[in-house]
């Protein structure tokens, strides 16, 4: 079992159940959350795939440790994931410092 | 200059989503406690994965693109400038969608009162 894949959605698994049992900030049922990741989600595309392109990779995997599966610009499948736990707990600890007198944590 | 790849892509990323800040609202960059409490954390946890996984030869890092100063294990100082950079584009991106939902961005009044 190659150790990147696992690592990269056991880290997506511990994200989503940080928010589900200890933050509760309701991110996931925000249009916010979901469209500012989906704008994120085709830069990253851009920029992952320049970093690891196979033709001049920036970054290069060791094959035996990863899926192997390159849908979208040689970004590996488990980028994916690995990016979304990155992603989401920084927006997680964002939202839970916001300043208590603005509202900037509003829903929408 | 070649070298410089990495370090120019980080680069880029920041000052694309400048703008943001301030055309709308985003209001990340002037709350740098916040923003070091958020991003900090997390960056310092992948950055342990980092090394460890590049000391384990699971990745590493093309010695043509990067500009050569490398941490124990291999990793390269690139990656501190990723794990900061990439999550302040993100809440850029998040601040600034939020406001544009709720109208409220400099740009959209500015449009309004035209």
């Amino acid at each position: 079992m190659p150790i990147y894949p696992v690592l990269a959605v056991l880290a997506a698994i511990v994200v989503v159940a940080l928010e589900l049992a200890h933050f509760r900030s309701g991110i996931f049922r925000r249009r916010s959350y979901w469209v500012a990741m989906a704008i994120v989600l085709g830069f990253m595309i851009v920029v992952d795939g320049w970093l690891t392109k196979l033709s001049a990779p920036i970054v290069f995997y060791n094959d035996a440790n990863t899926s192997g599966i390159r849908p979208v610009w040689d970004i590996l499948l488990e980028e994916y994931a690995y990016a979304f736990a990155l992603l989401t707990m920084v927006i997680l600890l964002w939202d839970r410092s916001a300043p208590s007198t603005t509202d900037t944590a509003r829903p929408s | 200059m070649d070298r410089l790849q990495y370090v120019a892509l980080m680069i880029a990323c920041l000052v694309l989503t400048l703008p943001l800040e301030f055309a709308f609202g985003a209001r990340v960059w002037r709350q740098p406690k916040r923003l070091i409490r958020s991003v900090l954390p997390v960056a310092l946890f992948f950055l342990v994965w980092d090394m460890w996984a590049t000391n384990r030869g699971d990745w590493g890092f093309n010695p043509q693109y990067t500009i050569g100063w490398t941490l124990p294990g291999g990793m390269v100082v690139e990656e501190i400038l990723f794990f900061t950079a990439i999550p302040i584009c993100t809440l850029l991106t998040l601040e600034a969608v939020r406001n544009m939902l709720a109208g409220t961005t400099p740009l959209q009044r500015w449009l309004r009162e035209r």
